[in-house]
């Protein structure tokens, strides 16, 4: 494999881990949210957040882009403080954030909503306050479903496309991952690398699917009565 | 009797609402009713774990709950020991963590329910490979450990077979006996309520329909099918003597007095056990039996003449003290020895009728 190649891997390696870990924090609270929550507007939330997961990646991407482009208040406020987005690094990490967000938080939620309600009332009853039987109880039960879904949420990142090649172009060497390189050996006509690099996008897809299908496994045995 | 807890609670419920008013003694309450009745809903209230309840909630000096005065305490400050009839472990904790959650470091506390239970053995497992006894002990000495003012027991017989309840059952009576925590008891068995509770509380639509003494309750439509069901006395005590030419063990009762049983020559001298004998299998006597083969005779008064099911049930207070004696008996054995409360008795009990638990 081309040093070139080695740093479309690397970036886009980096780029999805980043964004993984970017969508953790706001994953976990609106994940929780939605677990417990019953009240007006959850449906309407819910509906929101799992409308990247069907809209084309494109959509999404123009979206982003009539947000952060040169033109939109906030992306000019961004520019203007240093914070360019459109066609960088950042907008890759942009664009997969917000397509593989809806994951995390389907993941997180279901989750915590598996979290058998009355063993956190046990936890109270049994002297500790709301947010120590969180952490003592909701999260240690719930932990593995938390950590399945990032791992899937990191594997949709790896692989985005649409989104990312709107709001980040295709620049080789600033914002061309995985997804990208592959289209543009593949346009101008150079298929081996294509597939060479396709290759290497299963492989990754493969191994980080199996890791999040191993934890789930070993939470199911582990909590089966 | 002093009140333990004072309930006025009103709550609303899914099918209604649970308006229970109640003055409820130490020692055990069973609680019983028909399915609905709010027994559950009540435990839940009394723990805090029910939003919407108004009232006053009395337990001992400390005040839960008294929406007049904007008093609703949290969960973690009552102080109440819940275990459902799930058990509710923490399935990643292991018993030992379980039984730890609630001590705040009390070991000596945890020691002592750990004990109590029995369940030294059962610590390093994980609540996943535990029977469903084993899961009610290792609840019970959780809450115990957590230095409870009460103790809310959701059926915690009800998910086990008849020979697994036989054996959580004497556990449960050791708790009562050792621990001195007031105990509110749901249950649907007749026969249980009477071998572990002194007060009965019988709910109905979310309401108190009655509440007393147990057996003086089980005449109550709807509960005498239960009271058929099997009605005994229970007891707990000590392996005091064995016999070995006669056959016999003997057991000191906590109570005072001693009862001699005729299996049970594999219990050590010293270890504690629990007798249960039949209400059936007990014999009554107007006079002083002699020349009886039977090796227990107590000397009793009736206290209370109650009919359950086609059969009478007699409870006789011993002439020196202790738990009553629930005496099944027949109309015609009634009206042949001229029963009444008030009337002097002697109960005789054979050795083969004591069984060891």
């Amino acid at each position: 494999m081309l040093a070139e190649d080695l740093g479309v891997v690397a970036f886009t390696l980096r780029v999805a881990a980043l964004s993984t870990l970017l969508i953790l924090p706001p994953g976990l609270l609106l994940g929780l949210l939605l677990a417990r929550y019953r009240g007006p507007g959850r449906s309407a939330l819910e509906t929101l957040l799992s409308l990247p997961l069907v809209l084309p990646p494109t959509a999404v991407g123009i979206a982003l882009l009539d947000m952060f482009g040169g033109r939109a208040p906030l992306g000019r406020w961004l520019a203007a403080h240093g914070l360019e987005v459109v066609f960088t690094w950042r907008g890759v990490v942009l664009a997969t954030c917000v397509i593989s967000f809806p994951l995390l938080v389907r993941a997180v939620a279901t989750a915590f909503a598996e979290v058998d309600p009355r063993l956190v009332g046990i936890a109270r009853t049994l002297g500790h306050g709301p947010a120590a039987a969180f952490l003592r109880v909701t999260l240690p039960l719930a932990w593995r479903g938390v950590l399945a879904g990032a791992v899937l949420a990191f594997a949709r990142a790896l692989g985005e496309f649409g989104a990312t090649v709107i709001v980040a172009g295709n620049i080789p060497g600033r914002t061309q991952t995985l997804a990208l390189a592959i289209f543009h050996h593949h346009q101008i006509g150079r298929d081996e690398r294509a597939t060479a690099l396709a290759g290497v996008t299963v492989a990754l897809a493969f191994a980080t699917l199996w890791a999040a299908g191993w934890l789930e496994r070993r939470r199911t045995r582990r909590l089966s009565v | 009797m002093t009140a333990a807890v004072e309930v006025a609670l009103d709550l609303p419920l899914a099918g209604g609402r649970l308006a229970v008013q109640a003055t409820l003694p130490d020692g055990v309450t069973a609680v019983m009713g028909p399915s609905g009745a709010g027994k559950t809903s009540l435990l839940e209230a009394v723990a805090g774990l029910r939003r919407g309840a108004r009232g006053r909630l009395v337990v001992g000096a400390a005040v839960y709950l008294d929406s007049g005065a904007g008093v609703a305490l949290a969960p973690e400050r009552r102080r109440v020991g819940y275990v459902p009839q799930d058990a509710g472990l923490f399935p990643h904790l292991s018993a030992e963590e379980n039984v730890r959650f609630g001590a705040r470091g009390d070991l000596a506390r945890v020691e002592a329910a750990v004990q109590t239970l029995g369940i030294a053995p059962l610590l390093g497992r994980h609540p996943a490979s535990l029977s469903g006894g084993e899961k009610q002990r290792v609840a019970l000495a959780r809450a115990l450990a957590s230095d409870p003012r009460l103790l809310l027991l959701d059926e915690p017989l009800a998910a086990l077979d008849v020979t697994l309840r036989e054996r959580v059952l004497p556990y449960l009576l050791r708790v009562r006996d050792e621990w001195r925590v007031p105990v509110l008891y749901v249950t649907h068995n007749a026969g249980e309520a009477l071998a572990v509770a002194s007060h009965l509380l019988l709910l109905r639509d979310g309401r108190v329909e009655a509440q007393g003494v147990p057996l003086d309750l089980l005449a109550t439509a709807g509960f005498r099918r239960e009271a058929e069901a099997g009605l005994e006395n229970l007891r707990v005590g000590t392996v005091s003597a064995h016999d070995e030419t006669g056959g016999i063990t003997r057991v000191a009762l906590r109570e005072g007095g001693e009862i001699a049983a005729a299996a049970g020559r594999d219990r050590a001298l010293g270890s504690p056990v629990t007798v249960s004998v039949r209400a059936e299998d007990v014999l009554v006597a107007t006079a002083r039996p002699a020349g009886l083969s039977a090796r227990n005779v107590y000397e009793c008064r009736i206290v209370a003449l109650v009919r359950t099911g086609d059969d009478l049930t007699l409870r006789c207070a011993a002439l020196d003290g202790g738990t009553p004696w629930l005496v099944r008996v027949t109309p015609s054995a009634v009206a042949a020895l001229g029963l009444a409360t008030g009337a002097a008795v002697w109960l005789a009990v054979k050795s083969h009728s004591v069984r060891l638990l």
